[in-house]
């Protein structure tokens, strides 16, 4: 699956029209130029034994040289990933408590006025387009009321001395930086709250749906015979059992979170990956954006089989 | 004796239950409020969106009160404020500012507008005499020459022709035609853009839908219904593209074919198809074991026929479903490139375009560059999604559990 993908992108990026050395080295280049960036690129061998070149670099996980820049791409990707990851992490868990506790309070409200009203808002929150969500946290919390920044992961002049991680929060609490910790929080915040708002739209409606199935178990109805209190029977019995699934689902989640991460890192300035394929795509930096592709694509995969693996753990029940 | 003959009854008094047929189909339609409960109300709140957004598209010509691209008027206007300034000859003026303007303050005088420029309302609504000029600088003459006593002038020219003309001076500004939503970086209208962005936004959208549902639905059905090999390399291809970030692909796919409309259409498109695939491929696998379509086998029904006939309309309502949801997904991946700046050339009036001048100037506080395109992605996206939501619980109560 993955090599199908690998040589999708391959193509998908040589086939279309367009001279990278030209996109590369701006128009006025002389022919010599181009010749000598091709032959540098490769670009002057054929196209199968351009693939297969690609395709063994990929296999060590060796994505080739930048083209503009003279760095392999896998540093480049070293150098954005952390901030994806900090950012992905953070909204993941704005989405899972919303997405839960909603979620689960819809599902218990069942064909009421609360429920629907939920589901319709989850609908909506959707179909909100995450830049814009975004765009207006920013104009509000950071233009309006002066509260957050709005853009970056630090203050200007703020930097962390020692990376560790790549993720400044949790650098911060390692080397026990108060002020850097606060700073990076600040930072985070808001682009968080964008992504994990959007997704929890789609997460409230998983939930709910797996709530409904849990409550109409016949251990829930046993329990409530017993006379256990309504919170205790919801979000103790109920949401445990519906726990597992509703892991596994944020898991797949995965894609949509990095899709959506490309557009809330455009709009606040974070430097992630989705930053870098935004920025790749102007130089027509064929080599790091193919990279940088791949590594999204690695990614889901890996993440899929991860909590694939993990579900099997969790739930005995589950064999393949 | 009288024996009861079926003439004996009066025509019409005989029991039979209402049918369909007997009442309107507006009854019937609100009739289904009751059947279906909240449901109903959730397609139809969504439908009823849709159906406004549609009108406004297809009469955007009529409606919107400028061209979308027309530099009409001083950059950043904040909505409802007025573009036009009054210009009189120093120390005669008739008016004076903070004059309401209304009553006999005018009246008598005469008004110098531009041709198709401005003041044409203004001076309707106020009944005074109005000159038109085809010039700005022959309407400045003629208010030089005493011919009118009065000129309309856009704000934005008001500090140059007050500069090159010393004898003038303004009155009253902040009155005349109003921009509703205010204009934009470049002095265009941003009502008007934001009427014909829709056009582009569901032109988009909705094309993409088609093609992906061309592609997506044929492939799904020959694949699960042929099977063997075909389907295997099928669904591995179609399945490696889905599980892939869609709006990367998109983002991918845009930069290299370039800016245009018919090519973000292809990127969208593309992105799409697998989804319509396993759908339809999942349907059709399921419905396939059913005992009518073994019982259409072994009556020699040929396989097309099978297909077509007795597959294909069971389909259909996934699929109705799916092509609304997926709009809604088009028209945010749509807004999405656009607003990343790839996709459409900047002379295509767009929302997400507009969407991403609005952001380089947020911190300024014109707000109003982002807040109405946003609102309408929201609100159209959503109308699309209330409606797959509410026709997906009406037309398959199987299906969604949920």
């Amino acid at each position: 699956m993955l090599l199908i993908l690998v040589t999708l992108v391959f193509f998908i990026l040589r086939v279309i029209p367009g001279d990278p050395a030209l996109a590369v080295l701006r128009e006025g280049a002389s022919e010599e130029q181009l010749q000598s960036f091709r032959v540098a690129a490769g670009l002057d061998q054929p196209l199968h034994i351009q693939y297969l070149k690609f395709i063994g670099g990929v296999i060590r996980l060796d994505f080739g040289e930048s083209m503009t820049r003279n760095v392999p791409v896998i540093d480049e990707i070293k150098t954005f990933f952390p901030a994806t990851v900090e950012l992905a992490l953070a909204a993941m868990s704005v989405t899972a408590t919303v997405g839960i506790f909603f979620g689960a309070y819809a599902a218990y409200h069942r064909k009421k006025f609360s429920d629907y009203s939920i589901r319709v808002s989850s609908i909506i929150l959707y179909s909100i387009p995450i830049f814009w969500l975004g765009i207006m946290l920013q104009m509000v919390f950071g233009a309006q009321l002066g509260w957050l920044p709005v853009a970056g992961r630090l203050d200007a002049g703020n930097t962390p001395q020692t990376t560790i991680t790549g993720l400044y929060t949790i650098d911060a609490i390692l080397t026990l930086n108060k002020e850097l910790f606060i700073d990076a929080v600040r930072h985070l915040i808001l682009p968080a709250t964008t992504l994990g708002l959007v997704l929890a739209g789609i997460f409230i409606r998983l939930t709910r749906a797996n709530m409904l199935d849990v409550l109409q178990q016949d251990f829930i109805h046993a329990a409530r015979a017993r006379g256990l209190k309504e919170r205790v029977l919801v979000y103790q019995h109920g949401l445990r059992n519906a726990f597992i699934p509703i892991v596994t689902l944020l898991g797949l989640q995965v894609a949509l979170l990095l899709a959506g991460a490309i557009l809330t890192e455009t709009t606040f300035s974070w430097p992630g990956l989705g930053r870098l394929v935004v920025d790749r795509i102007y130089d027509r930096d064929y080599t790091t954006l193919q990279g940088t592709i791949l590594f999204f694509a690695l990614i889901v995969a890996s993440v899929s089989l991860i909590v694939d693996v993990l579900y099997g753990f969790l739930d005995p029940r589950i064999r393949y | 004796m009288t024996t009861t003959t079926p003439e004996a009854v009066p025509a019409g008094s005989e029991w039979r239950p209402l049918v369909d047929s007997d009442i309107g189909i507006m009854r019937r339609f609100f009739r289904g409020r009751r059947w279906y409960g909240a449901e109903w109300y959730i397609t139809v709140f969504g439908a009823l969106i849709l159906v406004t957004v549609l009108l406004t598209t297809l009469l955007a010509p009529i409606i919107a009160p400028h061209d979308p691209n027309e530099f009409i008027g001083a950059p950043f206007t904040a909505p409802g404020h007025g573009l036009q300034a009054l210009l009189v000859r120093k120390g005669e003026s008739p008016i004076r500012a903070g004059d309401d303007l209304a009553g006999d303050h005018l009246a008598g005088k005469a008004i110098g507008t531009q041709r198709n420029k401005n003041g044409a309302v203004w001076t309707k609504e106020k009944g005074i005499e109005r000159r038109r000029y085809n010039k700005q600088e022959e309407m400045i003459a003629a208010l030089e020459r005493g011919e009118v006593d009065i000129i309309f002038i856009g704000a934005e020219w008001l500090d140059g022709v007050l500069a090159a003309n010393p004898g003038l001076e303004m009155v009253q500004k902040g009155i005349g035609r109003r921009y509703w939503l205010g204009t934009n970086n470049l002095g265009q209208d941003a009502t008007s853009r934001l009427i014909w962005g829709a056009r582009t936004i569901l032109l988009v959208a909705v094309m993409s839908a088609l093609f992906s549902s061309l592609v997506g639905i044929p492939l799904g059905l020959t694949s699960a219904f042929v099977g063997g090999k075909l389907d295997k390399v099928l669904s591995l291809v179609l399945d490696s593209i889905y599980s892939f970030p869609g709006l990367l692909l998109a983002v991918a796919l845009a930069a290299m074919l370039g800016p245009s409309l018919i090519n973000v259409t292809i990127a969208i498109s593309v992105v799409y198809v697998p989804t319509f695939f396993r759908i339809v491929r999942g349907q059709v696998l399921s419905i396939k074991e059913n005992t009518y379509i073994e019982a259409a086998r072994s009556i020699g029904a040929r396989p097309h026929t099978i297909l077509f006939s007795y597959i294909f309309p069971n389909v259909m309502p996934s699929v109705v479903v799916l092509f609304s949801l997926n709009i809604a997904d088009a028209i945010l991946t749509s807004a999405g490139l656009t607003f990343i700046g790839l996709g459409l050339p900047p002379d295509i009036p767009d929302w997400g375009y507009d969407l991403n001048k609005g952001h380089q100037y947020v911190v300024a506080g014109h707000w109003w560059m982002i807040t109405f395109p946003g609102i309408m992605i929201t609100l159209v996206a959503a109308g699309f999604s209330l409606l797959g939501e509410g026709l997906s619980e009406i037309l398959n109560p199987r299906l969604v559990k949920s």
